[in-house]
């Protein structure tokens, strides 16, 4: 599904990403761990297109196409889902709204009809229940005013609607109490099928006791030094970074 | 201009020898008037649209009784000239919502004469090309106790300018006043301008005054954060003009009226 | 029972009121020394004699009288929100020098009876001044009366002394840079200035030098029916660093005094000035008689990367009218306004700043915290201008206006002038009066009403104060204490 060759990325002309090999195929779940600093968010930014970020060498490959050679929303229409580690506000704007105008985006690019006003509204009650969030919510506007957890759940609601192939969660788990972390980690489960792939990354092995992980990749000053299974997750809570940089040195 | 709710809406017809009396929830319209005398008598209540589609010169003044309550929208899809006098008196209640689509100059003077009248004057301006946006609005508190709310937005592409000239006015002994008065603006475009003055000349010390102002422009990281969902670049900016703009009008104080001025600002927003 | 409470408190209140309203203006002395005057009134004759005094070159003689002759076509401005008297300039004596026995040679020297006004005034122009490290260019009126640490200051090839030595000693550096930031043609004050001003300090910092002191001049108006146009011109140039400090006071007179200056500053590229001043000119008495008029124009360029810092606590004058401004030319250049202006009585003030956008990535920050007290008038006017080519510029402003009292007025008069799309420009205002919760807060543990009023304006100017240097933080505080604390009711 994802193909990550040799991928350098800059920011400001400073180099962030140095050299990503990364290959996630269908039906897997893939966590990227690593210490502040090392590039984990910029590797989603960059996969997501983020226009900070400036790719000088390598390449992505995403079912079969040229990933970086795609627009931030087509790379969207396509099936990739960034899940915000700071989902942005936007004034005035309802997330009903929003999201009728985003899946239908989607399915026009697939080929398909748009959603009438009927179908839209039971789709949003069914997906709003994956995250337990109260329906109420999408007649705010988007993120405005949302305590920490509402953000958080609030992407997954969105990852439920857009129904992506590829799902990169940044630090989802961040910012949120033990209940909250509960209802975004086994919402995220349930989406999960042999047909889509998740690749999430944070800081804390807490998250993977929901959402258990194929390979744990670490990712330290913009390579990944290490892969292992969920039992790397573990050590790494219990020992640390120092041992695999050390390792490195 | 098309606009199929304005169509429906039936013309007031005032007669300028006695104050309007009685509460009527039906939406009124008024096109182009050059000079309008409204009188609101004691606890009457009315909704009235006035249509600018001339480039003319008008007056309109306005009073109203007490406990009487007015929803008002100014609609300019010319470049008119309008000078609105209101006087307010104790207990009444005015909702004023100004919408300029076409450049144009509005002078709105709120006079608070009776305790615990409250107004609420809100303005939007969204230009482009050529047009320019003058809009003035002037609150006199007179008396104590009284609530004045101020809101006005102004979106400039083009080489469009708009300029917004806020003055909220407290007079010696008009105690516990509470006053507000905010001006957010977005400009679209490299020629575009904003020139804004929010002023407050307070001469009363218990009460509580605050203004605002701002100028910006689109919002990058919601635009990013638009396109990761799948809407195009297009689309993202078009959404957050809506965003910018649209709470405001709906928050003019009649349905009907709100369907109507949306309508017309959509066909604006399309074409900025 | 409460209310009964209420009431004694309240005539407490009034007792310290009385009180303290009846305090007197501290500076209200007038020095007994000889002062050389010239005769009442203006025309190019008495421009001629200031100039021949001052043994002025011929060149500045002709932009005395070029600015004397545009000022003359020139109206009293209106546009302020202040009740000006109308003011007849023929009645006013535009030359006062106290006239020196003999030329001073050391700090010994000085007048005695002049040495006493510094003591009064607590301006520390004695060895203590040393440990301070504070250089003061005293100005007495008109002329230059002692400057201090020049030798130490000449070491570092910084230039500290009168306009007029600098006129004569330095005639490059003046004819390059004086009146390019605030020309004669600017406004109709600094037109007068331009013709008649009699003295005022000059400053140059040369390249890469940061000034290891403190820079400070004292003016004081002396003789009555004198005006004071001083002229003050800081030059930082490519990469150095000063810290000048302005204070004022001025005696206690019947009669109005007007005062109008000319600051201006040239900040050179990556170079920063930070410019301090506290000014409490006699406001006039309890009944709006008397006072200093302070017409002041004061304005700053900023080349590339530079930084220009005005601080301003403004208790003083009958009515204060100066907006301290910035002319952010260069790319990355930096402006910031902070101010405390108080009004107490019949006083009126219209200040504030522009903050002129040029360059690209500029950054302006104002923060105007005005207090009225009594029946005066304290205005913030503002300029916040983007203009077209000036990208990522940035403002951000907070004006807060504290009313103590019902019969004060407390207005705020902002602009924002944008031309360029990537600007993002913030303003905020409140009005506030001192509530009487808080005032029961601070009595209940045991505050008097008057520690607890100096305690919540000073927290209230707190930000402002922050930004002064040590010595005039001080000073500024006691000074807003001293004309507040009364006026509470």
């Amino acid at each position: 599904m994802l193909k990550v060759t040799n991928l350098h990325a800059t920011v400001d002309g400073k180099e962030i990403l140095r050299g990503i090999n990364l290959e996630v195929k269908s039906g897997e779940v893939h966590a990227i761990m690593g210490p502040n600093g090392s590039g984990k968010s910029t590797l989603a930014s960059v996969l997501a297109g983020n226009e900070k970020f400036e790719v000088t060498e390598g390449s992505v490959e995403f079912e079969g196409e040229d990933l970086l050679d795609l627009s931030i929303e087509d790379r969207a229409r396509k099936g990739l889902f960034l899940g915000f580690q700071y989902p942005v506000e936007i004034p005035g704007v309802t997330m009903a709204n929003f999201m009728k105008l985003a899946v239908n985006e989607q399915r026009k690019f697939r080929g398909e009809e748009p959603l009438t006003a009927a179908e839209y509204l039971k789709m949003m009650r069914e997906k709003a229940k994956i995250v337990e969030l109260d329906t109420k919510m999408t007649s705010r506007a988007v993120n405005e005013g949302f305590s920490g957890g509402e953000k958080k759940k609030n992407e997954i609601f969105q990852m439920a609607m857009l129904d992506p192939k590829l799902a990169i969660l940044d630090e989802t788990d961040s910012g949120l109490d033990i209940d909250a972390l509960r209802i975004v980690a086994t919402g995220v489960t349930k989406l999960h099928t042999e047909q889509n792939a998740t690749v999430v990354i944070t800081h804390y092995q807490r998250l993977l006791d929901y959402i258990v992980p194929d390979y744990v990749h670490v990712l330290y000053k913009g390579r990944i030094i290490h892969t292992g299974d969920k039992s790397l997750a573990l050590k790494l809570e219990k020992e640390g970074y120092d041992w695999l940089i050390n390792e490195q040195q | 201009m098309q606009n199929a709710i304005l169509e429906q809406l039936p013309t007031l017809h005032i007669a300028l020898d006695r104050p309007i009396e009685g509460r009527s929830e039906q939406l009124y319209r008024v096109d182009d008037p050059s000079c309008l005398e409204l009188k609101l008598a004691a606890d009457a209540r009315l909704k009235l649209l006035v249509v600018r589609s001339q480039a003319a010169t008008s007056r309109v003044q306005i009073e109203l009784g007490e406990r009487a309550e007015l929803v008002l929208a100014e609609l300019f899809v010319a470049d008119a000239e309008t000078t609105v006098e209101v006087q307010q008196g104790a207990e009444s209640r005015l909702q004023l919502t100004s919408l300029q689509l076409g450049g144009g100059v509005g002078r709105y003077v709120v006079n608070l004469m009776g305790a615990y009248a409250e107004s609420r004057v809100n303005g939007l301006f969204a230009l482009g090309g050529a047009e320019r946006s003058s809009l003035t609005i002037r609150t006199n508190h007179q008396v104590a106790d009284c609530r004045s709310y101020s809101e006005v937005r102004g979106l400039a592409g083009g080489e469009a300018v708009g300029r917004f000239d806020g003055m909220v006015y407290v007079a010696p002994d008009a105690q516990r006043t509470d006053a507000f008065q905010q001006n957010r603006n977005m400009l679209l475009s490299e020629k575009a301008r904003i020139d804004t003055k929010p002023q407050l000349e307070i001469y009363a010390d218990d009460v509580k005054c605050s203004h605002g102002a701002t100028v910006g422009q689109m919002d990058q990281e919601a635009i990013y954060y638009l396109r990761q969902r799948g809407l195009d670049e297009q689309q993202a900016r078009r959404l957050q003009l809506t965003g910018f703009a649209d709470d405001l009008v709906m928050r003019c104080g009649c349905e009907e009226m709100c369907a109507a001025l949306l309508e017309a600002l959509n066909a604006k927003l399309n074409r900025i | 029972m409460q209310d009964i409470e209420m009431t004694m408190a309240k005539e407490n209140e009034n007792d310290i009121l009385q009180e303290l309203t009846n305090r007197e203006y501290e500076h209200g002395f007038t020095t007994d020394i000889e002062t050389e005057l010239i005769r009442r009134g203006l025309d190019e004759e008495v421009i001629r004699t200031i100039s021949a005094k001052k043994e002025e070159p011929e060149w500045m003689l002709e932009r005395r009288l070029k600015a004397f002759r545009h000022w003359q076509t020139m109206k009293h401005p209106t546009w302020g929100h202040l009740d000006i008297p109308e003011i007849d300039f023929q009645d006013i004596i535009y030359y006062a020098a106290p006239k020196p026995k003999k030329k001073l040679g050391s700090m010994d020297e000085v007048d005695p009876e002049l040495k006493r006004t510094f003591e009064k005034l607590g301006i520390p122009l004695e060895e203590q001044m040393a440990l301070a490290g504070v250089a003061v260019d005293a100005v007495m009126d008109s002329v230059s009366v002692k400057t201090t640490f020049r030798e130490t200051l000449k070491e570092k090839g910084i230039i500290f002394c009168s306009i007029s030595e600098a006129i004569r000693e330095y005639p490059e550096l003046i004819q390059k840079y004086l009146g390019s930031v605030v020309p004669y043609t600017d406004n109709f004050y600094a037109a007068l200035n331009a013709a008649v001003f009699s003295d005022g300090s000059f400053c140059y910092i040369p390249k890469g030098v940061r000034c290891p002191m403190e820079l400070s001049t004292y003016f004081r108006i002396n003789a009555a029916g004198t005006g004071q146009f001083e002229r003050t011109l800081i030059v930082a140039d490519e990469g150095a660093y000063v810290s000048y400090l302005e204070g004022c006071t001025a005696p206690q007179r019947d009669e109005n005094q007007l005062h109008a200056a000319v600051v201006e500053i040239v900040v050179e590229r990556d170079a920063e000035v930070k410019y301090s001043t506290v000014q409490n000119w006699y406001p006039g008495d309890k009944e709006g008689k008397g006072g200093v008029y302070n017409f002041v124009t004061k304005r700053g360029l900023c080349r590339e990367n530079a930084v220009l810092s005005w601080t301003q606590v403004e208790t003083g004058s009958a009515i204060t009218w100066k907006y301290p401004s910035c002319v952010l030319l260069g790319d990355n250049s930096v402006g910031e306004f902070y101010s405390v202006a108080m009004t107490n009585n019949y006083q009126q003030a219209d200040t504030g700043t522009k903050m002129i956008h040029i360059g690209r990535n500029t950054r302006s920050r104002i923060v105007s915290k005005g207090i009225s007290a009594g029946k005066s008038q304290n205005a913030y006017r503002g300029l916040v201008r983007v203009n077209a080519g000036a990208e990522n510029a940035r403002n951000y402003s907070q004006c807060d206006s504290l009313l103590i009292g019902s019969q004060c007025g407390a207005h705020t008069f902002p602009e924002i002038d944008c031309r360029n799309r990537t600007a993002i420009l913030e303003h905020e205002a409140t009005t506030s009066k001192i509530s009487d919760d808080q005032l029961f807060y601070c009595n209940q543990r045991g505050l008097s009403t008057e520690d607890a009023v100096g305690l919540i304006v000073n927290g209230y100017a707190r930000e402002v104060l922050q930004k002064l240097p040590m010595e005039f933080a001080v000073e500024a505080q006691k000074l807003l204490a001293l004309q507040l604390e009364g006026s509470v009711g």
